[in-house]
């Protein structure tokens, strides 16, 4: 499985010899129990777009992101990659994706610098030398080198999220999934990840799929936003779509207002 | 009904985590280090309480027996009665009880972690089979130190229960006349059943409590309910097992 | 770094019981450590009875090897020995499956052997005997008992008479309450002697007060003990005797049924109180016997021979049925 991906000519952090991959969502449902949480979602990412996935907490972003990557699997409806099936194991022997959970998911056990080379040293995909190479590489990018032997429970909150994108950056995947990559970060850091986000793009052709709550980013770099709110997609556009939509759920949702006289959690009560 | 299902849904998924992790052993020698690892977690690290426990196992043994068998005389077969017992049943059984207790919990708890914290989720989003790092190592490795801790377990056995033949006063019992007794009835057959068991047993013990701790759905409240579950499924399978494979190799 | 300390102690641990399993192993299975040591001799049996793999083989009580193989040849099973290298066996000994207890435990007895004969070489055969086990020893108990029984019921008619002529009790009687007087003597004299045996003077009385002589006589009379099957000839011919008391024929008919014989047995009788009263006085030679501390030296020496030579016979084991049992149980 190590030897397509062997090739000398290739850049560190995407393969240009293997093309973008699509991803389309049909008809999604899911449901835990009596709780439905997607209702019929439907939309097509593009090959080498970046799409960003809004919403409000517990509206089914997350686990949106799961279908896509094979760890959940539909009660309803399909998820494809490429034409192929998500849920099937043999598309991640195929595909290389990768997802930066939203809790960062790291490997408690292990260093950061081990963290990082785990997929490198089982999937043989360059010597040891190289290895230590591309994980440097990818710890300087998000100003890791001084954490690389620590372990994940001597992070902050910010650093983990870090080490959770680096370690999603070494795998050179064709799909790359952020689950709110910036949410832990200052400022700076918040806008380093979403430089590091359009260039993959610009470069490299990654097809990229974030889910964020970041208006910033989402205005910057998507080629094209979607809005989940209660398990249904209720917008669907380019950014200046976005920013030029007049439905009250989408402009409340990117401009709340913080109305101190009339709180939300007060309506509420009404 | 519902407890049916769970059971078979168990003994189903565990023989599939098998059937993985079996298909990933050509990757065993790649895995040297995990190995090796393993290998000191589970043989290393639970020798000592082996060995204290089957000391005081062979000790008690003796002394229960010295006193029964003092009343019609049989005293002088102390040393078969610890030997056999020992060989071809406690000290098995106990291995593998130590084993589930104390390295199938810490499986089980490992596992369960890594499962409510994600990074079971992250290992297959990088297409790396858990089977492969996780369970196959410890398969390997348990394979490998069992017979050794077993071998201890029934010799520190023995000398327990030779000690306390010489220096209790109703049984007073010379060693060499407990190892001759002991010798009398026993052969090489009776010590290799007993390896054998522990073999199949620290095999149960490894493999159930991988599964159960992959298997772990929920929080990190889970993870103790998935430790307790192990070693309580460990030790059923443990005695479940013993009789049937006792059957099978008598 | 802390690997390769942790490599190291895991493959410390594991040669340990790699080393312990193979230890375990050596020891259980028949010390195959010396395996290369020793030669090989073949017993042949109908059958091996209780003997399995690892059983000792003994000479004179001295382990000297043990059962490396058992299997079966034809009609007969093989008993492969290995004996140590420094012990010859010579070929007329001979080999028995002995038991060394009721619970089964067995070994191979090998007797010494004539000095002047050849010794056996690796591979050769060693002539063997046939035991009787502990069934064939039972039975024949049971049969010894029918025939003591039956033995017993014509003794005991004889002694109590038919109804016609007086049964032996009654001639018995007779003959006590005529010769009284000279059993009383007599008894007094016994008793004199006895007393003197008792206060350790004489050559008996050394023998019956002497412990060391004693454990002698003892180990001599179990050796007897082996000799009881004799016993059953011995009821065998007893039963011919009764039938001939009482046809009045041989010795005791005579006594019984003639009176020519009773009056001679009175005479007899007269002559054993001399005798007796001789005997009390030291006259004659058994008199010197119980009087005289010369002779204790004698007998003691006989005994130890007979001791020794009833020690050669250990080894095949104990000779006859009754011998079986009696080494069984005790
Ligand atoms: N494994 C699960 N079992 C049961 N319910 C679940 C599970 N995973 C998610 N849910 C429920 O699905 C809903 C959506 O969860 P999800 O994690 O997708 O939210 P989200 O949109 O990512 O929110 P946030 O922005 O806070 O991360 C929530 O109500 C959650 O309780
Ligand atoms: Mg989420």
């Amino acid at each position: 499985m190590a030897d397509s991906r062997c090739s000398a000519t290739r850049n560190p952090f995407t393969h240009t010899e293997t093309p973008a991959v699509s991803v389309a969502i049909e008809d999604l449902s899911k449901s835990f129990g009596k709780l439905e949480v997607l209702k019929h979602v439907s939309f097509q990412v593009e090959p080498g777009e970046i799409f960003v996935l809004m919403g409000p907490s517990g509206s089914g972003k997350s686990v949106l992101l799961k279908h896509i990557v094979g760890l959940e699997l539909p009660s309803g409806g399909r998820v494809t990659v490429d034409g192929r099936d998500a849920a099937a194991a043999e598309t991640r022997e195929q595909i290389r994706l990768a997802l930066v959970f939203q809790a960062g998911a790291l490997f408690n056990s292990m260093t950061v610098y081990n963290n990082l080379a785990l997929y490198l040293r089982e999937h043989r995909v360059a010597d040891e030398a190289g290895i230590r190479e591309k994980v440097m590489r990818a710890l300087q990018i998000l100003s890791l080198e001084a954490a690389a032997e620590k372990y994940p429970s001597e992070l902050s909150g910010g650093m983990k999220k870090r080490v959770a994108i680096a370690r999603a950056l070494v795998m050179e995947p064709q799909l790359m999934l952020y689950d709110e990559p910036t949410s832990e970060l200052d400022p700076v850091m918040a806008a380093t990840i979403s430089e590091i986000i359009a260039t993959l793009k610009d470069q490299y052709h990654v097809t990229t799929i974030v889910v964020s709550h970041d208006r910033d980013l989402a205005l910057n770099i998507a080629d094209r936003v979607g809005i989940l709110m209660g398990g249904q997609l209720v917008f669907l556009g380019t950014r200046d779509e976005l920013r030029a939509s007049a439905d009250p759920r989408v402009v409340d949702f990117l401009n709340p207002k913080i109305d101190l006289a009339n709180p939300r959690f007060k309506q509420l009560e009404t | 009904m519902r407890t049916l299902t769970r059971v078979l849904e168990g003994i189903g998924s565990t023989l599939q985590l098998l059937v993985q992790s079996l298909s990933h052993v050509p990757t065993l020698p790649r895995q040297w280090g995990r190995f090796i690892e393993q290998c000191y977690l589970i043989g290393y690290t639970t020798l000592p309480i082996v060995a204290i426990l089957s000391f005081f196992i062979g000790s008690v043994l003796a002394l229960q027996s010295g006193y029964s068998m003092e009343n019609f005389g049989a005293k002088q077969f102390i040393g078969s009665l610890v030997g056999l017992s020992i060989a071809r049943e406690l000290g098995p059984v106990m291995c593998a009880i130590l084993l589930a207790g104390r390295v199938g919990s810490a499986i089980a708890a490992e596992l369960a972690s890594m499962k409510v914290y994600q990074e079971i989720d992250a290992l297959e989003t990088m297409n790396i089979p858990p089977a492969r790092i996780l369970v196959l190592p410890r398969l390997a490795a348990v394979l490998v130190m069992m017979p050794v801790l077993a071998i201890i377990a029934n010799l520190v056995g023995w000398f327990g229960g030779a000690i306390v033949a010489k220096y209790t006063d109703f049984i007073a019992i010379d060693p060499p006349a407990y190892f001759a007794a002991l010798r009398r009835f026993m052969e090489f057959k009776d010590v290799l059943n007993g390896l054998i068991k522990a073999e199949v047993f620290g095999f149960a013990v490894v493999l159930v409590s991988c599964n159960i701790g992959l298997n772990t759905r929920g929080g990190p409240r889970e993870i103790g309910a998935s430790v307790t579950r192990a070693v309580v499924t460990s030790l059923i399978l443990i005695l479940v097992l013993d009789y049937f494979v006792t059957k099978a190799l008598l | 770094m802390q690997n390769s300390q942790q490599t190291a102690r895991v493959g410390l641990f594991f040669i340990l019981g790699v080393a312990l399993i193979w230890v375990t192993f050596e020891t259980l299975s028949g010390g195959k450590v010396f395996k290369d040591q020793g030669y090989h001799i073949v017993a042949g049996f109908t059958s091996l009875k209780e003997l399995k793999t690892g059983d000792e083989v003994r000479m004179a009580g001295v382990k000297i090897g043990e059962v490396e193989k058992t299997r079966l040849a034809g009609r007969r099973a093989e008993a492969l020995l290995r004996i140590s290298p420094d012990v010859k066996i010579k070929a007329d000994a001979t080999a028995t499956i002995v038991m060394a207890g009721l619970i089964g435990t067995n070994y191979i007895g090998i007797d010494l052997g004539s000095e002047a004969a050849a010794d056996l070489r690796d591979g050769a055969e060693i002539k063997t005997a046939v035991t009787p086990d502990l069934n064939s020893v039972m039975s024949q108990i049971g049969e010894l008992g029918k025939k003591i029984e039956g033995a017993l019921g014509n003794l005991g008619g004889a002694l109590s008479g038919d109804g016609k002529s007086p049964g032996i009790i009654q001639k018995v009687d007779q003959l006590v309450t005529e010769n009284r007087e000279n059993l009383a003597q007599t008894t007094g004299n016994l008793r004199s002697i006895t007393d003197k045996m008792n206060r350790g003077e004489g050559t008996l009385g050394k023998l019956i007060n002497d412990p060391v002589l004693y454990t002698d006589l003892q180990s001599a009379l179990s050796e007897i003990r082996g000799g009881a099957n004799e016993a059953k000839t011995f009821i065998a011919n007893a039963q011919a005797i009764l039938d001939e008391v009482k046809r009045g024929q041989g010795a005791i008919g005579a006594l019984v049924y003639d009176q020519k014989a009773a009056d001679d047995l009175k005479a007899s009788i007269a002559n054993f109180r001399t005798v007796s009263d001789n005997l009390a006085k030291g006259k004659g030679t058994l008199g010197q016997l119980l009087n005289d501390d010369t002779l204790i030296r004698d007998t003691r020496a006989i005994m130890r021979k007979a001791d020794r030579a009833l020690d050669g016979l250990d080894d095949a084991g104990p000779l006859t049925a009754v011998g079986v049992v009696a080494n069984g149980l005790f």
